[in-house]
């Protein structure tokens, strides 16, 4: 009993987690329009990037979030500014075969650089933990989950209170009435997907703190933020949250009943189901 | 539409055959005089190309990007093992096994798959093909992650995998002019052209995709048996490796989507170029990078490919799938007023 | 009295299809011109492309003398072009208040965005008491308000008001023009896109007709009748 709730509680603070990973890709489907398949890569490039800023500084891999954070910016704005707006109003192909094509290049160059050997972001918090009751709550976990959430808040204070934020919404909503408004939609867009990129690596180094990574772990986290934004709902911030709370602890409490072999599984069936039952989300309006 | 059956464009399609007759007898004689390179090479285009035009299939004239196709490569091979090795079966119905478990399959998710669109579609593919790997590698008989031998596949000359490599080009290139010059093509282009227009006009959209699926399956299945007779071993990890996707994408990008020459070009680029790189030392997963980044750049900057290219500027297409639809046109409902 | 925009032989095209030939018309600083015309005349191809929406092919368009061809519409914008869309083009999903805020996104007008809001809830109290309702679960008038107070919060000098009546009650309609005519004598221009003939002869001082993407009538509304504007509205 008591590792069931152990497992409940660990995947609630994944959970948190999750919906941070899933976040930009949703903001990305429902803002550009456009399927980023290399979403999961990114997040494993941040993860990169902040193994070789620790080795640079001798820090722990939250202190490289501050370079971490505009390197992934620019590289998503790059990105969307020099690729993606070309294809814009071509259908959806050409935007899903680009990321999938980046996709493949980043894997591949780190697999050059780093070689497929494992890597961890090595924290001095990963193994520590305190108890609650009967059960024991590790820290790394928990700071994961407080840092996902308040990236989710800060994303919905940023879109509802600034200027950019409202214009990257009306964006969404009306492409040629945010132009008429005087948006520069293409800057708009690149603005967004650096957001969406920050998002991703702010996940990454997460996610590069709790697990083991390789330069094809992009997959799994691609898949991880195609069923947040399936579970979540087009385009909704808090939706998206649920979301990652949903699968984290169906992946968890999943892997628990049924064998740690089995979570990957167990999470692709979750959102299989959710692929039939109801496609546009739980959350989306 | 009477007019495209004078004689001279009969006398065009005369030199059209001839000219596909010889090269298939060039094709099908190559062994008795080619050197073993000669053949390796053009077997491994027979099957990229192969793998193209099924993917092609999909994408250029279904609007469904499969980022799935080593699912069926990789039940195909494995499939055309346990058949022979366990079963006895010999070889060639292996392979129409395969093909067939691969087209079960894809019929078995066709019904979820084709109500996604896009990037659902796109996604939910390559997510099949991940969760089909864990199963596979955790099956006793199947290897267990070691992959297995396909055991009667040790006897075979190479030149036998080159005719079956062979059949499977033809086979493809075949099927995919037939099925696209028949109604359910017309449909698709209705589709491809406009959905609900079709829809309501009373094009099965469904019927249509799926008839795709099956034979895009059925074949890519047949596709992944006879390159791993011809590697002998299976690893799963790389039967069921994206990078299958990966080449598919790249060859058909290249020579250009929605044609049929553009992956019959695209495949012969593709297999010189992969094994130059790899004759290339210490350049080791750059090769992909080379391919990912050709691809990208062909679509930003000549979406339609080679062929495509080509076509828009000298007007000419060296295998129509619109010619036939002449035939077809007088049984289209009539439009009716908006 | 000068001309505040001048569109001097204008084509527009829609990928092949050309919906704007040769277009010319000039707007009087601080008047109301109308233009009028049958769906698909190419009432809305000019007015896109008088907003940097659909780019201009050939021609030239002065706006207080300075040529803006092929200008991006954020600068247009900042110029003091504003639209009211056909169809309105609110942003459904956003509140009124924030639907009203995105007009004053341009940095001049930023500036002064809480006086013009106040402004324009002075015009249209309505609006003030919907501020945090989504305006699209407003009525068809509620939003034509909110899309004329969106234009509003650029500041701007020129107002064009594609399909200004479409879709609306004939009582809302009145109201719309009665803010209209208020706008003008406030000291905005303004180019109304219409249909219906007799409705924008009474409010407007100058009229242009056009049929299949060219101007083919223009005048003062005291020297044309309404028979001839008939005739060329139709064509005949």
């Amino acid at each position: 009993m008591d590792g069931m709730i152990q497992a409940i509680i660990q995947g609630l603070l994944l959970g948190g987690l999750y919906a941070a990973v899933g976040l930009g890709m949703s903001m990305i489907f429902g803002i550009v329009k456009i399927t980023n398949l290399a979403h999961g890569d990114f997040l494993v490039l941040a993860c990169y990037i902040s193994l070789l800023f620790m080795g640079v500084f001798h820090s722990s891999p939250l202190t490289t979030l501050i370079v971490v954070v505009p390197i992934m910016f620019f590289i998503g704005f790059g990105v969307q500014r020099t690729m993606l707006n070309k294809v814009i109003g071509r259908g959806d192909e050409p935007p899903l075969l680009i990321t999938f094509g980046i996709s493949i290049i980043i894997q591949n160059l780190l697999l050059y650089f780093f070689t497929a050997n494992a890597q961890k972001l090595a924290s001095p918090l990963l193994l520590k933990s305190f108890s609650a009751g009967t059960v024991s709550i590790p820290v790394l976990y928990l700071i994961s989950c407080i840092i996902g959430v308040a990236i989710i808040l800060a994303l919905g204070v940023f879109m509802k209170g600034t200027y950019l934020g409202k214009a990257i919404r009306a964006t969404s909503d009306d492409t040629e009435a945010a132009t008429l408004m005087g948006v520069n939609i293409k800057s708009t867009f690149g603005v967004a997907m650096g957001i969406s990129m920050v998002t991703a690596g702010v996940a990454g180094v997460l996610i590069g703190s709790l697990f083991n990574f390789y330069p094809s772990s992009g997959s799994t986290y691609l898949i991880v933020a195609f069923a947040v934004v399936v579970i979540g709902g087009i385009g909704s911030i808090y939706g998206t949250l649920w979301a990652g709370i949903i699968f984290g602890l169906a992946q968890v409490v999943g892997g628990f009943v049924f064998g740690a072999a089995f979570q990957q599984l167990v999470g692709y069936a979750v959102l299989l189901i959710m692929l039939i039952v109801r496609p546009q989300g739980l959350f989306s309006k | 539409m009477t007019k495209l059956k004078t004689n001279n464009v009969s006398k065009g399609n005369m030199a059209r055959y001839i000219g596909i007759a010889a090269i298939v007898a060039i094709l099908l004689s190559l062994p008795a005089w080619g050197g073993k390179y000669a053949v390796m090479m053009v077997m491994l285009m027979g099957i990229y190309i192969a793998l193209g035009q099924m993917w092609n299939l999909l994408a250029g004239y279904s609007g469904l990007i499969s980022l799935g196709q080593q699912m069926y490569i990789g039940v195909g091979a494995f499939t055309v093992a346990v058949t022979s090795n366990y079963l006895g079966l010999p070889l060639p119905l292996g392979l129409v096994c395969g093909g067939l478990v691969s087209m079960a399959i894809a019929i078995g998710l066709s019904y979820l798959l084709l109500r996604m669109k896009g990037m659902y579609f796109a996604i939910a593919t390559w997510m099949f093909a991940e969760a089909m790997v864990l199963v596979f590698v955790s099956i006793q008989f199947l290897g267990k992650g070691q992959g297995l031998f396909i055991t009667a596949a040790r006897k075979l000359q190479a030149a036998d995998v080159y005719y079956y490599s062979i059949a499977i080009l033809i086979i493809s290139t075949v099927v995919v002019v037939v099925l696209l010059r028949s109604k359910i093509g017309l449909g698709l282009f209705a589709i491809r052209d406009n959905d609900t227009a079709a829809e309501t006009s009373g094009v099965p959209q469904f019927r249509s995709k799926l008839y795709c699926m099956m034979v895009s399956s059925f074949i890519t299945g047949v596709i992944g048996g006879v390159y791993y007779m011809s590697q002998v071993w299976i690893q799963p990890y790389a039967a069921f490796s994206i990078s299958w996707t990966v080449a598919a994408v790249f060859i058909v990008v290249i020579g250009g989507i929605g044609t049929i020459t553009g992956p019959i070009i695209g495949g012969v680029i593709y297999v010189f170029l992969s094994q130059y790189l790899s004759t290339l030392s210490q350049i080791g997963s750059l090769s992909q990078v080379i391919l990912g980044v050709i691809a990208v750049a062909v679509i930003l900057l000549a979406p339609k490919g080679i062929v495509g290219t080509v076509q828009n500027r000298f007007g000419f297409e060296i295998i129509s799938v619109r010619r036939w639809m002449g035939k077809y046109t007088d049984r289209l409902p009539e439009p009716t007023e908006a | 009295m000068s001309d505040l925009l001048r569109v001097e032989n204008v084509d527009v095209f829609y990928g092949d299809f050309q919906a704007v030939q040769q277009a010319s018309f000039a707007v009087p600083d601080k008047e109301i011109v109308s233009i009028i015309g049958t769906n698909g005349a190419g009432k809305t191809t000019l007015m896109r492309a008088i907003g940097g929406v659909l780019p201009a092919k050939n021609g030239r368009i002065y706006f207080e003398d300075v040529d803006i061809t092929g200008w991006p519409t954020h600068k247009i914008v900042d110029l003091g072009i504003s639209q009211v869309p056909e169809g309105r083009k609110l942003f459904g999903r956003m509140s009124v208040k924030d639907n009203l805020i995105m007009g004053s996104y341009t940095p001049r007008a930023r500036k002064n965005a809480k006086g013009e809001l106040e402004k324009v809830y002075e015009l249209f109290p309505i609006l003030k008491e919907k501020s945090t309702q989504s305006a699209g679960s407003l009525s068809g008038g509620q939003q034509q308000m909110v899309a004329i107070g969106r234009a509003l919060m650029s500041e701007p000098k020129l107002i064009c008001f594609d399909e200004i009546s479409l879709g609306l009650a004939p009582t809302v309609i009145k109201d719309i023009y009665a803010k209209v005519r208020e706008l003008n004598n406030g000291g905005i221009t303004i180019i109304i896109v219409e249909q219906d003939v007799k409705r924008s002869l009474k409010a407007c001082v100058e009229a242009f007709v056009m049929l299949k993407g060219k101007v083919v009538l223009s005048g003062k509304t005291c020297e044309l009748t309404e028979d001839e504007v008939s005739k060329a509205y139709f064509g005949m």
